[in-house]
């Protein structure tokens, strides 16, 4: 058999720089460390079975949670620890940049402390010294290079930490959490640099939890989790697997949900009322203010039913942060969720937001929730939804006022009656049927003879009957009775919209006359996001208080829409915002 | 001997740290480095009022003070080179775990440190004890192998102590009775005969066999002159000079020996 060195070499180009075969890593839980017996001594294993390897060039990115073994990792690889178990090999010599103010001594000054790192990171006293101009050069301290290193910060610390470990001689560095520390220019300039070593064939190690600095620097990512290794590969699916993974631990929120065709059902109910008034989330970005105002441009949390409604929410970002987006979730007092506008679901793209102050405005044009209490969830969070950078959870009230407080509905969505109504005849708030003997009834049709009903059908815009629609279309409900009813003084006719999981939307009472036998209810919009919903169908005597005939959610439609959205009800809202500018 | 290759190949290092520990024990006081002379001088004086003034003690083989110098300076030495070493580990941990380097450097230069305090000290000696007894002894050929053998064991039992530290911290407390205890046991202000005539022959023999015993008297045999002819006849070269020998070989093995061991897991306990 020939074999081809050209073949043999293809398979050598990538020339294995870190090989880690699977790597355990025990702490000890000293037995006799301070006396605390009550503790339960067990060891930890800080890492479990970790084999991966590194080609000579890359850049390697480790991300996890905290204490998921990321620094433990690191200090194997750079022989700082050794490995309980398992085998590690490294090509060349590795450069370690740890927490900050390690291998410093407070007492001595910036250039002293140079020479002492520069001794403990391996080097000569020549070669530091001729490698002092450009270390001081690089860390930008100037005249602070010649004070005592206690006065130093902790970015200045960072710059000359950094400094001094890339300026001297290594074939692999690695680089804990630290960069973060410094400045965006003194970042901007390190990222520079490492880009170099790459260029030049150096592997590098980072672990960070700047999800944006291993998307644009690394190669390969390793994702820990407890000491496990979950991930390794390309760094993109390893931040998706990473984000996941906080969301599992409950970080937060919502259903990574992705498709642009019709929407079959959304989200109807709060995950978990009790978590209401919670503030989660990374707090990279902090939601400072939350302010309700109402049609008169009043501050209130307290509005009509109907009536515009603007929230306008102050942040600030403590850290960039890659493609955000902003939602407000609003849920009645009892968790049904109404609506959860977010600036994805309506196709605004941020592509960032950077450290400052700013803020965005929800304007809904009316607020077609039925009086009531109702409760807001502000969050700004990932573009996956699954990583919330800050999360206020249910936290604030708002009152919706309305003609009659009493009613259990959810919706206030505008119709027209027909036959038309007329001064006189609208009396429908003075009665209320009872519809608490109604439930778990579903479908069920009760009633005397003479007041048997037809139909009721569901017309689209063109008149046609349907039974799908889309959110925001014209519905005409057309109700048809067979009979008069008689001895209909005081009965009215009551129609109920309820949403398949049995939560009342929307009821309509108009009082019957002699005249009538057919009912049409159009509403111009019918704004009920994706899911099914279904009709009752009633006449009530309010003398009797009872119904004489009531057809029980016996009538099915199902909404469907274009695009994404969370809730019952969509509410035509528009966005402002004005996101923090760098000084 | 991978040891001595390390400690040749890291001399830089070892360099830097001792420069580091004089410039953190001198920089920010007043006088400085005359320190190094002025702590010693202060604990001789004490010692001269104490034992020569008040307890009126006589030493037959040098005058009492050179007796006292020679006995308090690397008494001194030692003591504090170990007490040092010991919490060493853990004083400069924030060293050791950025870097691989041996931890046993650490321990050593605060010996190497200590250790140039203790020669200039050692000079001033040299040259009072020159005016004094006008000369000094030929012996004074061999004190660089005399402090070879004392920085042996002084390396050797700063490592030992700084490991079981990091693992162990009431070591520490245990080590500072002890080292009191030695110090009593060694003749640093008391005459050997004085030891002699309270001591049955045995005893005084066993005494005699004690490393540092033999250290001290190493120590004044090459610097005051007439001290060895002094003692001559009831020191023979075995307690002299074989003891301490041995005992630092030893020692240095065993410390060496015992980081082998541990250099592993030292990080791990760091971290506490």
């Amino acid at each position: 058999m020939i074999t081809y060195p050209t073949e043999a070499g293809t398979e050598n180009m990538q020339i294995k720089a870190i090989e880690l075969e699977v790597i355990d890593k025990k702490y000890p839980l000293a037995k006799n460390q301070g006396r605390n017996m009550d503790i339960n001594f067990e060891d930890f294993w800080a890492l479990k079975g970790i084999s991966f390897e590194v080609s000579q060039g890359q850049i390697l990115g480790i991300i996890g949670r905290n204490g998921a073994g990321k620094t433990t990792l690191l200090n194997i690889i750079a022989g700082t620890l050794a490995p309980t178990q398992g085998k590690v090999l490294v090509k060349g010599k590795v450069l370690g940049l740890f927490n900050l103010g390690v291998g410093f001594q407070d007492e001595l000054t910036g250039r002293e402390n140079i020479f002492l790192n520069g001794a403990i990171l391996g080097a000569s006293r020549e070669e530091i010294t001729d490698k002092l101009d450009s270390i001081i050069e690089f860390s930008e301290l100037g005249g602070f290079i010649n004070m005592p290193l206690g006065s130093y910060s902790q970015g200045m610390r960072l710059r000359l930490g950094f400094s001094i470990v890339i300026n001297l001689d290594f074939d692999i560095l690695a680089i804990d959490e630290v960069l973060a520390v410094g400045d965006a220019l003194f970042q901007s300039k390190c990222f520079e640099r490492l880009m170099d070593f790459r260029r030049s064939g150096k592997t590098l190690i980072v672990t960070t939890q700047d999800m944006g600095l291993i998307e644009r620097l690394c190669d390969k990512v390793v994702l820990l989790d407890h000491g496990h290794l979950s991930y390794s590969g390309q760094p993109p699916e390893g931040i998706d697997r990473y984000r996941t993974l906080l969301n599992t631990e409950k970080f937060f929120v919502g259903p990574v949900q992705k498709s642009a065709k019709l929407i079959e059902n959304t989200k109807k109910w709060a995950d978990n009322t009790s978590e209401w008034g919670k503030e989660l989330g990374t707090r990279e970005v902090i939601i400072d203010s939350v302010k309700f105002t109402n049609k008169f441009g009043w501050r209130s949390s307290r509005i009509r039913s109907g009536e515009p409604l603007k929230i306008k929410v102050r942040f600030s970002v403590r850290n960039s942060v890659k493609e955000p987006h902003f939602g407000i979730a609003i849920f009645r007092s009892d968790g049904v969720y109404c609506y959860g506008p977010n600036t994805a679901f309506d196709g605004y793209n941020i592509p960032e937001l950077k450290p400052g102050r700013g803020y965005f405005i929800l304007n809904f044009h009316k607020f077609l929730l039925a009086p009531g209490e109702y409760r807001l969830s502000v969050a700004i969070w990932d573009k996956n939804e699954t990583l919330a950078f800050d999360y206020h959870d249910g936290c604030y009230k708002l009152a919706v006022n309305g003609k009659n407080k009493a009613r259990i509905e959810l919706l206030n969505i505008p119709f027209k009656f027909y036959p038309r109504d007329y001064i006189g005849f609208t009396v429908e708030h003075k009665c209320e049927p009872d519809l608490s003997g109604l439930n778990d009834k579903w479908g069920r049709k009760t009633g005397t003879e003479e007041s048997r009903i037809g139909s009721v059908k569901f017309l689209n815009r063109l008149g046609g009957e349907s039974s799908v629609f889309t959110t925001g279309e014209p519905i005409t409900l057309a109700v048809n009775f067979n009979g008069l009813i008689r001895g209909n003084k005081n009965c009215y006719l009551w129609l109920g919209v309820y949403r398949e999981d049995g939560i009342y939307c929307q009821g309509i009472v108009r009082k019957l006359n002699n005249k009538s036998r057919f009912f049409k209810i159009l509403f111009p919009k019918l704004f009920l996001l994706p899911g099914g919903y279904r009709v009752s169908l009633g006449v009530w005597d309010n003398k009797k208080q009872e119904f004489i005939m009531c057809h029980h959610a016996a009538y099915q439609f199902r909404m469907v829409f274009n695009k994404e959205d969370h809730g019952t009800v969509y509410l035509e809202h528009r966005w402002k915002y004005k996101l923090p500018s760098m000084p | 001997m991978g040891i001595i290759n390390e400690i040749i190949t890291r001399r830089n290092l070892i360099r830097e740290l001792v420069l580091k520990n004089l410039k953190i024990r001198y920089s920010k006081s007043l006088l400085g480095f005359l320190w190094a002379f002025l702590s010693p001088f202060l604990i001789v004086l004490i010692f001269y009022v104490v034992f020569s003034l008040i307890l009126n003690v006589k030493t037959r083989e040098a005058p009492f003070v050179l007796y006292l110098m020679s006995g308090v300076f690397s008494w001194r030495f030692f003591q504090d080179s170990l007490i040092s070493s010991t919490t060493s580990l853990i004083d400069n941990k924030n060293l050791i775990r950025e870097s691989s380097f041996p931890h046993y450097l650490i321990p050593l230069s605060i010996v190497l440190s200590n250790m140039i305090d203790f020669l200039s000290s050692l000079i001033i000696l040299l040259i009072v004890s020159l005016f004094v007894l006008q000369g000094l002894p030929y012996f004074v050929l061999f004190l660089p192998i005399v402090l070879v053998i004392h920085l042996g064991i002084c390396t050797g039992l700063s490592i030992i102590f700084s490991i079981l530290y990091v693992k162990w911290r009431d070591i520490k407390h245990i080590l500072e009775a002890v080292l009191l205890l030695l110090f009593y046991l060694t003749p640093a202000f008391y005459s050997l005969y004085l030891v002699k005539a309270s001591f049955s022959s045995l005893l005084f023999r066993v005494y005699l066999y004690n490393p540092f015993v033999g250290v001290l008297n190493l120590y004044r045999s090459s610097i005051l002159k007439g001290f060895y002819k002094a003692i001559q006849s009831e020191v023979g070269i075995v307690p002299l000079l074989f003891m301490p020998l041995g005992f630092a070989i030893v020692v240095l093995l065993l410390a060496f020996y015992f980081y082998r061991k541990n250099k592993d897991n030292i990080n791990d306990y760091l971290s506490y």
